[in-house]
């Protein structure tokens, strides 16, 4: 019973991937630790920090290693040992300790890589792909100009873009390491063939197609219809705009490399079951199976399965009755059902089906089959989960969920003893945008804006659509000096964003405000305070970043 | 003869409980239940019925050792074999673990290509 390596292989990246930002989270945070240990006066508090980060050194030793990390790895796990002899020496000297905090803040200023090819691993594509967190994309674009300008601009977004101008140097750099996704131009004046031709050629040299997006001169239906054979996920016309081809990468990457959908299957035969198990798995799903349905509650409730499969004839309780078993639940009301039957009879699905569940998939059924019937399901059940939650324009939080979030961080913050930022950003003229170049154009401006946000922030940084053109970010552990530089960067990342709308070209710049929790400040009054320096900001020009008093 | 299927893994970094999770399930075809700490484990592990324990040693609260005396208080240890997980090497350490009761220790950081071998092998060796 073993899941095809590739499929495998592409679970741990991902799961590497998930590691490698956890890691961007942690490492300051042993650099803030150290700072503690620093500061410490007295030998009880410098022994509380040195167990704290014996512990956290310890947790990264060993994970850092299973994720490929090995030089981090070691690096921690000497600085373990290290911190166990300071625990039992601290009485004797104080010499050396300052060594040691000052390893442990380089430590977290330093990029670490995972380093692949260990012996046992199966065997890996003669290309690797890029495995970190940074999504690598490779430009074909033959003005330099513009293929410049979309590099820059993707930069800026957090991506590692590299442009070329021919396809031999483009040829060259497969050779070395294949990218996450292809951007290419269908017209290539210089060239034997067009990007197109080269495009569905590379593609069937791969093991795996790429994510491709197509840009070109000519909108035409044949040219599209081209492109989707070449496996395109999008198609832009020129002149480009950048950020709306950013957010088609962006939804490509959530769809490759989101969580895997979480399925339950019901069924009496074992067999039968742990075979629909195997098949979900290849295709990169979680899966419980589950033969006595009885145990139905305690698996919807610790697994929260995306779907539930169900078997229609169960000794004991038929596959319908639990279906309406658990439908009385409110909690589990949005969780897609099917049946799993050989029942070929229409009216007796049709009766399965007005009881209670969604879909009838009948027994025996291909193994591609099914998994289409299942993805089918949990996708569209997470986008509508999804879109309940959050704001259907940029996938952020709404203003309910975000103004809560600094609640819950605001009282972490005391708690930690650490310092919290609340950010407050505007658009600047923004319904000049909107008068000028429509509300399409409008819209454009405030996603581009939002996946900036989502790129340049930490995964624990939380990020809502607090108005119209209005976005609120929660920094938690982020002292208001480090908020400033990284909004501020953000800030000039969006003034360099080009807009194209019909042929004009134009750009928009944002003003933010930041306000710092301390000892006593409540939530709103941090908010008042974030709106205020926003006010600020804008009073003295736009364009700006500017501070709480 | 009774078989290796049902794994309780005891972990409560969830980047390694992740991946522990996939490299048993999808590398050694087990079922794995993951449990995020002692007290978690202690729940759980008679209604899971586990033919195998891997235990972390270094957790809050409870750690690996104290889990293991109490978890052999509810079930028969000798039928179901408990490995530690840790990344300390020293071998006098090892030794402490198997007298409280473990099988062996597997070392951290894990290969997860390898990881179910690892366990099986475990397994075996205490199965006789």
């Amino acid at each position: 019973m073993v899941e095809p390596s590739n499929d495998l292989q592409r679970h741990l990246q991902l799961l590497s991937a998930q590691f490698a930002e956890r890691l961007a989270q942690e490492l300051p945070e042993l650099a803030g630790k150290a700072q503690l240990l620093r500061d410490a006066n007295d030998q009880e508090s410098q022994r509380q920090h040195l167990l704290s980060l014996r512990d956290q050194l310890h947790k990264l030793a060993g994970a850092a290693g299973t994720f490929g990390f090995v030089s981090l790895g070691q690096r921690t796990q000497a600085l373990e040992q290290q911190a166990i002899r300071w625990l039992d020496a601290l009485q004797q000297e104080q010499q050396g300790l300052h060594d040691f905090i000052a390893d442990l803040q380089q430590l977290s200023q330093q990029q670490f890589q995972i380093e692949l090819a260990q012996e046992s691993t199966p065997a890996t594509p003669k290309t690797a792909k890029s495995s970190s967190a940074t999504h690598c994309i490779y430009i074909l674009e033959d003005e330099p100009t513009i293929g410049e300008n979309m590099r820059l601009t993707l930069s800026n977004f957090g991506y590692q873009a590299e442009h070329f101008t021919r396809i031999a140097d483009l040829d060259a750099a497969l050779q070395r390491q294949l990218p996450d996704a292809l951007v290419i131009d269908v017209n290539l004046p210089g060239e034997a063939q067009t990007g197109l031709n080269y495009a569905a050629a590379l593609q069937q040299r791969l093991d795996e197609p790429l994510p491709l997006l197509v840009i070109t001169t000519q909108d035409d239906f044949t040219t599209q219809l081209e492109a989707v054979r070449a496996g395109a996920m999008g198609f832009f016309s020129k002149p480009v705009d950048i950020p709306q081809l950013e957010n088609r990468l962006e939804r490509c990457f959530a769809q490759q490399y989101g969580e895997p959908y979480r399925v339950l299957i019901v069924d009496d035969d074992r067999e039968l079951a742990s075979r629909y198990s195997l098949v979900l798995r290849s295709a990169n799903m979680l899966v419980e199976a589950l033969n006595d349905p009885a145990d139905i509650f305690s698996h919807m409730r610790t697994f929260n399965p995306e779907v539930v499969l169900l078997d229609v004839n169960m000794p004991g309780c038929t596959g319908p009755e639990l279906a309406q078993i658990i439908r009385l639940n409110d909690d589990w009301l949005r969780v897609p059902i099917i049946y799993l039957s050989a029942e070929t009879d229409i009216s007796r699905q049709m009766s399965a089906l007005l009881k209670a569940g969604d879909d009838f998939v009948t027994k025996p059924i291909s193994d591609n089959a099914l998994v289409a019937a299942v993805f089918a399901r949990a996708q569209r059940a997470r986008l509508l989960s999804n879109a309940l939650s959050r704001d259907s324009l940029t996938g952020l939080l709404k203003h309910a969920d975000i103004k809560e979030q600094v609640a819950i961080e605001l009282e972490r913050a005391l708690r930690g003893g650490s310092q919290a930022s609340v950010v407050m950003l505007d658009i600047d003229h923004f319904k000049k945008v909107n008068d000028s170049y429509g509300h399409p154009a409008g819209d454009n401006v405030i996603r581009a804006l939002a996946n900036l946000l989502r790129q340049r922030l930490r995964r624990v940084d939380s990020l809502g659509r607090y108005g119209g053109e209005e976005f609120l970010a929660v920094l938690p552990e982020c002292p208001p000096e480090q908020a400033q530089r990284i909004i501020d960067e953000i800030r000039q990342r969006f003034a360099d964003l080009r807009f194209i709308v019909e042929g004009t070209e134009f750009a928009v710049t944002l003003s933010a405000g930041i306000s710092c929790t301390d000892a006593d400040i409540s939530a709103s009054e941090l908010l008042e305070r974030a709106d205020r320096a926003l006010y600020a900001a804008k009073e003295s020009g736009r364009d700006r970043v500017c501070q709480a008093d | 003869m009774h078989e290796l299927t049902r794994i309780l893994h005891v972990e409560d970094d969830p980047s390694i409980q992740a991946v522990a999770k996939v490299a048993l399930e999808a590398v050694g075809g087990f079922k794995v239940l993951s449990c995020s700490s002692g007290q978690d484990a202690l729940d759980q592990v008679q209604g899971f019925a586990p033919d195998f324990i891997l235990l972390d040693v270094m957790m809050p609260g409870m750690d690996g050792p104290q889990t293991l005396k109490k978890i052999s208080a509810l079930i028969d240890i000798g039928q179901i074999p408990v490995a530690f997980m840790t990344a300390k090497v020293q071998p006098a350490e090892i030794e402490h673990y198997r007298s409280l009761g473990a099988r062996d220790v597997i070392i951290k950081p894990f290969d997860p290509m390898q990881l179910a071998e690892q366990v099986r092998r475990i397994w075996s060796q205490a199965r006789g």
